[in-house]
């Protein structure tokens, strides 16, 4: 068969491609859950990213359209978080609503600005930036380094969140809050503020990840075009352990297998395609059934604090 | 489920003053199982419902409707307002219509693309895979890689049988025509698309023909981002997607269709049955890109001609299977290289 360079090479830029927004996403679930909140709303934060992507780009260009994205995603994760953090609704109702909102609010929205009869839309997009040096690595050069700027910023964010996690106070602060708010409030610390804070900012992630389905992928918006990203993005939190190196890993991997599943429907093999389809979320159940296993959530995770 | 947006505020648009009276107040509802801005399947029947309202000047109304639930629930809601007729707008709402028909007896459901009638149940079946017999055969033409490929949302039928048209179509202008196919399963994810079809490019695939709704957006601009890679339109004529690398349409003239049906209902003499439409009456049918009049192979006018003839005396069937394949692996597969 035709597995030349030429089809490794796809491969990989395609695991790279497909993992960007669940990287992004889940960056920023995770964030929220190491403060004890789980934002179901995520799927909805990037459905609002993606269609503000597409208004921003098409008034503004590729860049305004990013900017807008980030700020719609945060909007949506604020009511979330007013509903589950500043009134203690249940954190699993607040987020189903909220995605269900955005769900139709994108397409009202989506109609109301293009027309019922759709538009595909042309928007300017942001085109894959080489990186001077690693771009040439053999392998890994063209697909992690010739990539466009949301990749780098999602693989940068990787470290940023390592280092505000583990190497400083306030995320000291949020991870204690995670655990037991009521001792991190008796230590001083200002738990509902912290929950609201790293919620919002995950929402900003997940509206990015929208915004990179529009801007860095397919130059249009399509409703409901998020297709449970958002979600799969909660299971990749698991995955990877409630780390930023475990939720990159947990990323690539499902990126991979979702491009494996393409590269193998595309060599025409007489295989039944439903089978190739199941691929990524069988290896996500195994995984998580055998690699997770002994990994303890943060213990006041889906609780709301006093 | 969704609650249903009624578009009642369209009777607004036009005064109709050349309708003729409304016998019974028919009104008219359609479920659609994705968005009506896909710029496919669905705008079409929404573009249908709207023509309706237009032409007969009856009161029409949409909801859309994803899961068997939703759907089912949704036909009900339709016919229990008392509504006269009712699109339902998929190969998937058969059951549910029957279902729902036989506690409704006087609410004519319209299923596209179903199966069979049953009570005031009839099926609008539209043979796309003549008009994606014709877009192959301009495939098979334009391949230099011999490579051609195809992206489905789901394998439902009618969309098989559409690829099978398609591939039929390609090898009988060019024998040496390989095809390959992915599906979805999902007809929003745009950005699954794409990856679909930058996939089928890495194997050689330079001509695309899908049938995946919103979420084929991305096979188009996968085909823009690679210089050399066509994609011919489906369910509707897509060539203003992307002029520059559509060559042609296989599609459906659904706001004809739903007229005729409509009409048909308003005077009070349909009959529920097996409604066909292809090639022949214009329904459904291939529609080329001007802006590639001059590019294609003089030839292949006339070919495309006679094959449509052909088509319409039902002597060429679009979908019947090559001799030379095995009935498992064709056409899927072709000969590996």
């Amino acid at each position: 068969m035709m597995l030349d360079a030429g089809v490794v090479d796809g491969f990989l830029s395609a695991s790279v491609r497909v993992a960007t927004p669940l990287l992004l996403a889940a960056l920023g679930e995770m964030l929220a859950e190491r403060g004890g909140v789980i934002n179901l709303g995520v799927e909805g934060a990037m459905l609002c990213g993606a269609l503000a992507a597409a208004l921003g780009a098409a008034s503004g260009g590729a860049w305004t359209g990013l900017a807008a994205s980030g700020v719609a995603g945060l909007a949506l994760a604020t009511i979330f978080a007013l509903a589950a953090i500043g009134a203690r609704a249940d954190q699993i109702i607040s987020g189903t609503a909220t995605t269900l909102l955005a769900v139709g609010l994108t397409g009202a929205v989506y109609q109301a600005v293009f027309g019922s009869a759709g538009a595909g839309l042309s928007l300017p997009t942001l085109v894959p930036v080489p990186i001077p040096g690693l771009a040439d690595v053999p392998v890994i050069g063209p697909s992690f380094f010739n990539q466009p700027v949301t990749t780098y910023l999602a693989l940068v964010a990787v470290p940023l969140c390592w280092w505000f996690l583990f190497r400083t106070r306030t995320g000291l602060a949020l991870r204690a809050v995670g655990e037991s708010p009521e001792h991190a409030r008796a230590a001083g610390v200002a738990a509902r503020w912290l929950q609201f804070a790293a919620t919002v900012t995950g929402g900003a992630f997940a509206g990015l990840a929208g915004g990179t389905l529009v801007l860095a992928q397919v130059g249009t918006f399509a409703e409901r075009m998020t297709a449970g990203r958002g979600f799969i993005a909660i299971a990749i939190v698991v995955l990877g352990r409630w780390h930023p190196v475990g939720v990159l890993g947990a990323a690539l991997l499902f990126g991979a297998a979702t491009a494996l599943q393409f590269v193998f429907q595309a060599m025409g093999l007489a295989v039944p395609y439903q089978l190739f389809l199941m691929l990524p979320y069988v290896l996500t159940l195994l995984l998580l059934a055998g690699l997770v296993g002994g990994v303890k959530a943060p213990a006041a995770l889906g609780r709301a604090a006093e | 489920m969704r609650p249903a947006r009624l578009l009642l505020g369209l009777l607004a648009l036009g005064a109709c003053t050349r309708a003729p009276a409304v016998p019974e107040g028919l009104r008219v509802g359609l479920i659609t199982p994705g968005s009506v801005t896909d710029a496919a399947w669905n705008s079409g029947a929404y573009h249908g419902l709207e023509e309706i309202h237009e032409s007969l000047g009856v009161p029409v109304s949409h909801v859309e409707a994803r899961t068997p639930a939703a759907q089912e629930e949704a036909l009900r809601a339709y016919a229990a307002q008392g509504y006269g007729l009712v699109f339902a707008h998929g190969y998937e709402f058969q059951d549910a219509a029957e279902r729902v028909s036989a506690e409704y007896p006087r609410t004519i459901f319209i299923v596209t693309s179903g199966a069979r009638t049953n009570h005031r149940v009839a099926p609008l079946i539209f043979r796309l895979e003549e008009a994606s017999y014709l877009a192959g055969m301009v495939a098979g033409r334009l391949t230099r890689s011999n490579v051609i490929g195809f992206v489905g949302g789901v394998e439902l039928p009618p969309v098989k049988a559409a690829y099978e048209g398609w591939v039929n179509g390609a090898t009988a202008v060019n024998p040496n025509v390989q095809s390959r196919s992915t599906y979805l399963n999902n007809w929003d994810d745009a950005a699954l698309g794409r990856e679909a079809a930058l996939a089928l490019i890495r194997v050689k695939v330079d001509v695309f023909h899908h049938n995946a709704d919103a979420a084929a957006l991305g096979v188009f601009q996968a085909a823009k981002e690679t210089p050399g890679v066509l994609v011919f339109g489906a369910n509707a004529d897509q060539s203003a997607l992307a002029p520059a690398i559509v060559p042609g349409s296989a599609m459906i003239d659904l706001p004809r269709a739903f007229l005729a049906i409509a009409r048909e209902v308003q005077k009070g003499h349909f009959m529920p049955r097996v409604i066909v439409f292809g090639l022949e009456g214009g329904v459904v049918r291939y529609e080329p890109n001007p802006a590639f009049t001059g590019t294609l192979p003089t030839d292949l006018g006339p070919r495309l001609q006679a094959a449509r003839d052909s088509i319409i005396a039902g002597t060429l069937r679009p979908t019947a299977r090559p001799r030379h394949r095995q009935a498992g692996a064709a056409p899927r597969a072709g000969a590996q290289g």
